[in-house]
């Protein structure tokens, strides 16, 4: 592994080897062995990882209890779920394949409404037609 | 009026008398739910009895997720009062959809995650992002009055770059890293490919990195 696929390793995972890829978690160890390059920049992602754990505050358990209170009120007032209709379940499957219709359809139907173009020859032919009944 | 009959009881009344009265239709319904052991149930017995109507055990379910669902949207919105609204407005959706839910199609955590993420990215979007609130409190009481003070500036400079990032940023970093899921987790509850969560996750952490450093993008 190259520093800078290391480097892509740790931007995209971060430093905890537990969440990198099974694939390249042991050359990516390897590299750590080895490149003083590689520790650093495995520390500054380790950093930011700390950084940004600290940086969310673990919820307040009155804060969780007035919501799920909340949410309990809420739920007592919303009527009892509903179950999907038989046969729409289904249907459900379909649904790409009815778009798919209902575009087709629609196209089709475009090209039907628009009218024609005039053939040259209609154009030209009443004009022509007089000519040639005025020449004798 | 004799105070005590005058035959003793025949074996078919006796019998009778002590059996108990079967409870049948909704007053059956009512005790059977409440016999229910709601702790021990999976997050799918819950849901199939909440889909029957049961509101205890919905609201079971509901404490199981409300945590993780709050950090989420928090994370996104950066307001904690933002984040209450959403991980409620997630978990009622959930109730309104309990009875349609199939759990062969799409699993419930990432349901959720994808409610929660999209709801937490439309108010963001309609209300420009803030700090978070309690950024900038957090610094470890066990250091001294100098640490203490880099830190809270360090968190600082985080919570302003993080208010900084687009919303789909910030929901890639509350799936990946806070709630540890894996790429393939994260990016189906975002509705993106394992790449385009990969994408988003190394733009986010350059520019953490970046406003850390004290530098731009």
């Amino acid at each position: 592994m190259t520093p800078r696929r290391f480097a892509r390793l740790l931007d995209i995972h971060g430093a905890d080897p537990a969440r990198w890829p099974q694939a390249c978690r042991g050359a990516a160890l390897a590299l750590l062995d080895s490149s003083a390059e590689a520790r650093a920049m495995r520390d500054a992602a380790a950093a930011l990882d700390a950084a940004l754990r600290s940086s969310l505050p673990q919820p307040d358990p009155a804060a969780l209890a007035r919501m799920r209170n909340r949410l309990a009120h809420a739920v007592a007032r919303e009527p009892l779920p509903v179950p999907e209709r038989r046969l729409l379940r289904w249907l459900r499957p379909l649904a790409p394949f009815g778009a798919g219709a209902l575009v087709t359809l629609m196209v089709c139907g475009l090209w039907l409404g628009l009218p024609a173009a005039p053939e040259p020859d209609d154009i030209l032919g009443a004009p022509r037609l007089m000519a040639m009944m005025e020449l004798p | 009026m004799p105070d005590t009959l005058p035959f003793p009881p025949f074996a078919w009344e006796v019998s009778i008398a002590e059996r108990p009265i079967p409870l049948q239709g909704p007053v059956a319904d009512a005790e059977a739910r409440l016999l229910r052991d709601l702790p021990a149930a999976d997050d799918a017995t819950l849901l199939r009895w909440a889909a029957a109507g049961d509101r205890r055990a919905f609201d079971q379910l509901a404490g199981r997720h409300l945590p993780m669902l709050y950090r989420v949207a928090l994370r996104i919105t950066g307001q904690p009062a933002e984040a209450e609204d959403v991980a409620q407005e997630a978990l009622l959706r959930l109730w309104r959809h309990a009875a349609r839910f199939d759990p062969a199609r799409s699993q419930l955590g990432t349901w959720l995650y994808r409610i929660t993420a999209n709801l937490a990215i439309d108010r963001v979007r309609r209300v420009a992002a803030q700090p978070l609130e309690r950024a900038g409190e957090l610094a470890d009481p066990a250091l001294g009055p100098e640490a203490a003070l880099a830190e809270q500036q360090r968190q600082a400079l985080l919570a302003a770059a993080l208010a900084e990032l687009p919303p789909r940023q910030r929901a890639a970093l509350a799936l990946s890293y806070d709630q540890g899921l894996s790429g393939a987790e994260a990016a189906a509850a975002l509705s993106v490919s394992t790449r385009a969560l990969e994408g988003l996750l190394r733009r986010a952490r350059h520019l953490l990195s970046a406003r850390l450093r004290g530098g731009g993008t």
